[in-house]
């Protein structure tokens, strides 16, 4: 154990330090910095000041990201007992920071509508398609898990990446199952939980963010295919190989009818009710009533709603299939309270370096800077951020959408950038995509031993995706300003 | 002492109390899934896991847990890979993948994983 804790400590100094120096580049250590904003409205421009946190303040954010990395290495059942108070007692920090001290109302409000709509769409698509139970009786072959991740990433932009992981997951294990090793689980992860939702804004919520804010619902997929599609084609190559080298499963001589069966059908007309819960919004039709000021509106109802009723009525025989259980999102919902309160302080001196370094800021740097960000934050509000910051540099604002569609007709290759690393990073850590996490628990509940946090960045991730992303980045973004 | 074949053939069932599991037949156990918890390592050093055979039932305590009907939830299973004791260890034909189901009354029904639940020895 010790041995092990010798390891990981440099990774950890180095992780900290990385985060320190990403949101420190030129934030003095004062205890507050008043910061004059200039506001475009849509017919005159207001100056606001905006009070930034003190760079101290992302300590409790970094402490729960180096727990939840090393909580179940080093003292996991010590962590599964306490990560609910552990999360929430760091997020109580950082609110009172704010509530008291900084008397600062409208951050915090704003995370908690965010919060609640990440974790609205997420629950509802884990209920909902839990209660599916999918059963593929194919012989397994690289060929046909290529095939089967494909028809994932496809699927990944009508049902979102968490309905695709929810859905496909347990057949891709059980078609897996006389060879199933845990690169099966991580390319998985990869494919359908991640990048393959780049394509429109119900595959991932930071693109969804963009769609509301007044990005067009087709934009994504008319300047981010030919981006996607290579990314995916190089996952799919590398995931071919390693699954060409595995011998597992050569004497299988069972006989498999090449059926698909499903339980519990129903469930898909909640699936489909959550498809269109996410258009009910009153930036998309005017007609929805706003609940303001309550951080949430009619979509996180139906969606909450949802959650009730698709286990309610679920097939028992599917649940008990799936041996459906609460506690991968009870554990998403705890830790992300706590992600994403903590997170609003380094969020925000983020935004500030972004928008103060301006024109240095190339697509290259909108690229790796939303990237490696997404892979530790949660990629919505990193997203949200770089677009304020890029769409800064035309001095529009992100908070209007006619400003957002003239952005969008001005200049689309920071967006691109953007919309692009927000996504494909994710796959980067168990927690850059919520159903990264959920993929991992379901898979150890079937038997896999899943990598540690860290074995899964050292081991798979930087390894396989670092490498591409950076022939992305060549291809599509270098030199570009 | 029953064999876990007859367990299954007759319906027999096991008990549960706190986190203690009482089997109702002699067998090796090669693996054990609860939760998220892969348990592999049964000698007497483990932290997580102590097994315990009898002339008349196998014993299992999971040290991890106070209550095992806390953590393993209504659609969830303990999921084991057992052999009889007379049988061959060494031939994977006679491994046996169980699935405990925790009941009303510290009853413990035990019944052989079907294809339809994802369980990868």
């Amino acid at each position: 154990m010790l041995k092990k804790l010798k390891i990981f400590i440099p990774i950890i100094v180095v992780v900290s330090l990385f985060f320190v120096s990403t949101v420190s580049i030129g934030a003095p250590l004062t205890n507050k910095i008043a910061v004059d904003t200039v506001t475009a409205q849509a017919n005159n421009v207001t100056i606001e000041s905006q009070v930034l946190p003190p760079i101290y303040m992302v300590i409790p954010f970094m402490l729960l990201l180096l727990m939840i990395a090393t909580g179940p290495l080093f003292y996991k059942h010590i962590w599964e007992r306490h990560y609910p108070k552990i999360s929430i007692l760091l997020g109580v920090i950082v609110a009172v920071y704010y509530l008291v001290y900084l008397k600062d109302y409208h951050s915090l409000m704003h995370t908690l509508a965010e919060y609640i709509s990440f974790i609205a769409l997420l629950a509802s698509l884990f209920v909902a398609s839990g209660g599916i139970h999918i059963k593929v009786d194919r012989k397994s072959t690289p060929f046909a898990n290529v095939i089967f991740l494909l028809f994932g990433a496809i699927i990944s932009n009508i049902i979102g990446t968490t309905g695709a992981s929810m859905l496909l997951i347990r057949p891709f294990i059980r078609m897996n199952k006389n060879r199933i090793k845990p690169y099966h689980i991580i390319f998985f992860i990869f494919i359908v939980s991640n990048v393959g939702g780049a394509l429109t804004p119900i595959g991932d919520p930071p693109l969804f963010l963009g769609y509301i804010s007044g990005v067009p619902f087709f934009w994504v997929i008319d300047n981010v295919w030919y981006i996607w599609l290579p990314a995916l084609f190089m996952i799919l190559l590398a995931f071919y190989i390693f699954d060409k080298m595995n011998k597992d499963g050569k004497d299988d001589n069972s006989e498999y009818s090449g059926r698909i069966e499903f339980k519990g059908i129903r469930n898909l007309i909640f699936l489909v009710v959550i498809i269109l819960a996410v258009f009910v919004d009153p930036m998309v039709f005017p007609w929805v009533p706003s609940l303001g000021p309550l951080p949430f509106g009619i979509r996180e109802i139906i969606m909450f709603a949802v959650v009730y009723l698709s286990y309610r009525y679920a097939d028992p025989v599917a649940l008990k299939d799936n041996e459906f259980d609460f506690e991968p999102i009870k554990e998403v919902a705890y830790l992300f309270i706590g992600i994403f309160i903590t997170m609003v302080p380094a969020l925000e001196l983020i935004a500030h370096e972004a928008k103060a370094l301006g024109n240095e800021l190339t697509a290259g740097v909108f690229y790796w800077a939303t990237g490696s960000l997404s892979s530790v934050l949660d990629n919505t509000p990193t997203y949200i951020n770089f677009l304020s910051a890029a769409m800064g540099k035309y001095g529009l604002d992100v908070a209007v959408n006619e400003q957002v569609r003239h952005f969008v007709s001005v200049d689309i290759i920071y967006l691109r950038a953007i919309s692009v690393s927000a996504v494909f990073f994710g796959a980067i850590t168990y927690i850059g995509n919520g159903p990264n996490f959920m993929v991992k628990s379901i898979s150890e509940r079937a038997g896999i031993e899943m990598p540690s946090f860290f074995t899964y960045m050292i081991k798979y991730s930087l390894i396989i995706l670092i490498p591409i992303y950076t022939v992305i980045w060549l291809l599509f973004f270098f030199g570009k300003s | 002492m029953a064999t876990i074949k007859e367990t299954l053939l007759n319906g027999l069932q096991g008990l549960y109390y706190g986190n203690r599991v009482l089997l109702p037949f002699r067998a090796d156990i090669l693996k054990i899934i609860i939760n998220d918890d892969i348990l592999m390592d049964f000698s007497p050093f483990s932290k997580h896991i102590y097994l315990n055979e009898t002339e008349k039932f196998t014993e299992i305590y999971f040290h991890d847990f106070k209550r095992l009907n806390e953590v393993v939830t209504k659609f969830e299973t303990i999921k084991l890979v057992a052999v009889d004791k007379e049988d061959d260890l060494f031939n994977t034909d006679n491994h046996y993948k169980l699935a405990l189901h925790l009941e009303e009354k510290h009853k413990l029904t035990i019944e052989k994983t079907d294809e339809d639940i994802l369980f990868i020895e």
